[in-house]
């Protein structure tokens, strides 16, 4: 009996590659979902934000805010998502992101799991609009739109108090060999537009740059982000350019990668008050 | 008497070479970051259902390791095809131009965003239409008066791989951010394949690639000689070596195109199983498709569950064991 059990296994698996296709599973269940999978740690804060934490049952090892993320089960980084970590844990909701790996995400889908896409936002209109179709999904439009209204006020009584002040001519970089800029295609840009900054490199079609070219621009002040321990080391590096306008008042700042990089409509605010601060020391 | 033996310790090899490939698949379909005790799969085998489990088993990882026997398989029979025909050991599938090919097809058709209007089938598409257009090329740049010459083609095909990856690199510059993301998952290199009809495709590909590269052993064993011997032999020397070339560069190609660039599988297994069965093709074949099918699935294998759950791309697994073992097998069997 058990020989002809193998041995209709073993003809199955050989035969599978030939009829098998992928089983469809039931539609997700009409209403909120309540075990969401976060594969962006911006996400994982917004749902935080929304107070639909409760509902999130895994994470990835990059999400680390708030505090209470860290403690939730991991399923692999933001670009390597464990595939089956995911789908053993039966989520109803999948939340991914552009870096998130394609192939995964159809495959999701082909299972039958609701994956809803978050693109990387491209300026803070676009992480505003995110933030709402999120609540929207998760069922807290009213708080996600709440929530955004007073980051907006918030903004324009910033932008209020800076008026007429003498623009600074910035340069942001992301990254050294190669010089890599924050062009008008980065949300970054809207940091130090709203900040009443001028981005030397906004108008460059990609964010490769020469150094010569920033050399000649000559920014007053110079932003180094999302490099890590290497930002110092490029730190030092500009200031051996002693012509520079930034290297003359010592004006080279090195800042915080996730509050820049990965911010949320509220943690937005507290990013654009610190740069504030650095455009326009004496406002 | 002689021919006899042979015959039937190529049998033995072939046979152990199958039961590793067994185990490892079933090792495969067992071990993964998902811990489902053995027990439970035995269960699943015999009959379906639509839990989780069921999902994993089927789904997720069976695809892979059929994936990896086609795509394992097609990469070293083409190095066994190419390394005999070239007598030139480090000639893998990869030198010919073809995978920069694949791969620039592949860039062009993420930037031009055919993948976001066309879906996932683009990709593998694209990458095969690059593919094809370098093996054109480099064919036709090559026949001189009727005659494919070997050292054309390997100059030929070293230089237009050049040429595309700086072309690729160019493309990375200045592309935008979205773009560049989805040209790094492909280079990569994965088995993970969200479609069926592509591994099936594949698994098609590779079986036959690897009866018609049998049709064409003996030829095969006297090119290794060298092309005097071969056409003294009485081969047609020139429409093997076109045939081969052309069969190598669909069976890469292929591979390329579904799967991104794994490195080394192509390069080792050939030099690997040719220290353990010697330098005729007909067994050699069959035992490098074996073989480098059930390299490639463990090596995928350790990839997802090494630092699950956490992924590695496989060419990092396929590199550093296949180099390291190649290099122990070496020094031990000279």
């Amino acid at each position: 009996m058990p020989l002809d059990k193998i041995k209709t296994a073993v003809i199955w698996i050989l035969l599978s590659f030939l009829f098998f296709s992928p089983s469809v599973n039931s539609s997700p269940e009409e209403g909120l979902p309540r075990r969401i999978v976060s594969l962006g740690s911006t996400l994982t804060e917004e749902l935080y934000l929304l107070g639909a934490g409760d509902n999130l049952i895994a994470d990835t090892l990059y999400c680390q805010r708030p505090p209470q993320a860290k403690l939730k089960e991991k399923v692999g980084t933001i670009i390597a998502a464990d595939l089956e970590k995911i789908v053993s844990l039966k989520p109803d909701l999948v939340l991914a992101t552009s870096l998130t790996n394609p192939a995964v995400k159809e495959k999701l889908k082909n299972l039958g799991i609701r994956v809803v896409d978050f693109p990387l936002a491209r300026n803070f209109q676009e992480l505003c609009g995110h933030f709402v179709e999120l609540g929207k999904v998760v069922g807290k439009e009213d708080a996600a739109k709440k929530i955004i209204n007073s980051s907006r006020e918030k903004i324009e009584a910033l932008k209020k108090k800076i008026q007429g002040l003498p623009k600074p001519k910035v340069f942001m970089q992301m990254g050294a060999n190669p010089l890599f800029a924050v062009t008008k295609d980065y949300f970054l840009n809207d940091f130090i537009e709203f900040a009443g900054g001028i981005n030397i490199a906004a108008q460059a079609k990609s964010g490769l740059y020469s150094r010569e070219e920033v050399i000649r621009q000559n920014p007053d002040i110079i932003i180094i982000t999302a490099m890590g321990l290497l930002a110092e080391k490029e730190r030092e590096q500009w200031f051996t350019f002693s012509g520079l306008n930034a290297v003359k008042n010592s004006r080279i700042y090195v800042m915080d990668t996730y509050k820049l990089c990965g911010p949320t409509p509220v943690s937005f605010v507290e990013a654009l008050e610190e740069l504030i601060e650095i455009f326009h020391p004496r406002s | 008497m002689k021919s006899n033996k042979k015959i039937t310790r190529w049998c033995i090899y072939l046979f152990v070479l199958g039961i590793i490939l067994l185990g490892i698949s079933l090792l495969s379909l067992c071990v993964g970051s998902a811990a489902i005790p053995v027990r439970k799969i035995i269960s699943l085998l015999s009959k379906a259902s639509d839990s989780a489990e069921y999902s994993i088993l089927f789904n997720i990882r069976l695809p892979r390791i059929i994936l990896g026997f086609a795509v394992g398989g097609a990469l070293s029979i083409s190095g066994v095809i190419l390394q005999g025909m070239f007598r030139n050991p480090l000639v893998e599938p990869y030198t010919l131009g073809i995978s920069g090919g694949a791969a620039l097809g592949v860039v062009l058709s993420i930037i031009a965003g055919l993948s976001r209007r066309l879906g996932g089938i683009s990709l593998p598409v694209s990458g095969f239409l690059g593919a094809i257009l370098v093996i054109i090329l480099v064919f036709y740049l090559s026949i001189r008066k009727r005659v494919l010459r070997i050292q054309g083609l390997l100059l030929y095909g070293v230089m237009i791989s050049f040429v595309s990856s700086s072309l690729i690199m160019l493309l990375m510059a200045i592309s935008g951010a979205d773009e560049l993301r989805g040209i790094v998952f492909w280079i990569m290199g994965s088995l993970e394949q969200p479609n069926w009809l592509l591994i099936k495709t594949a698994v098609w590909v590779s079986i036959s690639g690897l009866i018609i590269a049998y049709f064409f052993s003996l030829q095969l064993n006297a090119l290794s000689l060298g092309e005097e011997d071969a056409r003294a032999l009485g081969i047609n020397v020139e429409n093997t070596k076109k045939v081969l070339f052309l069969l190598t560069s669909v069976l890469t190609g292929m591979s390329v195109s579904i799967c991104g660039i794994i490195g080394f599988v192509g390069l080792i297994v050939p030099h690997f199983i040719r220290l353990l069965v010697g330098n005729d093709q007909r067994i050699l074949l069959g035992a490098s498709f074996l073989c480098g099918s059930s390299f490639l699935i463990l090596s995928d294998t350790l990839a997802r569950t090494i630092i699950a759950p956490t992924e590695l791309p496989v060419g990092v697994i396929t590199g550093i064991i296949g180099g390291s073992v190649f290099i122990f097998a070496l020094t031990k069997f000279k």
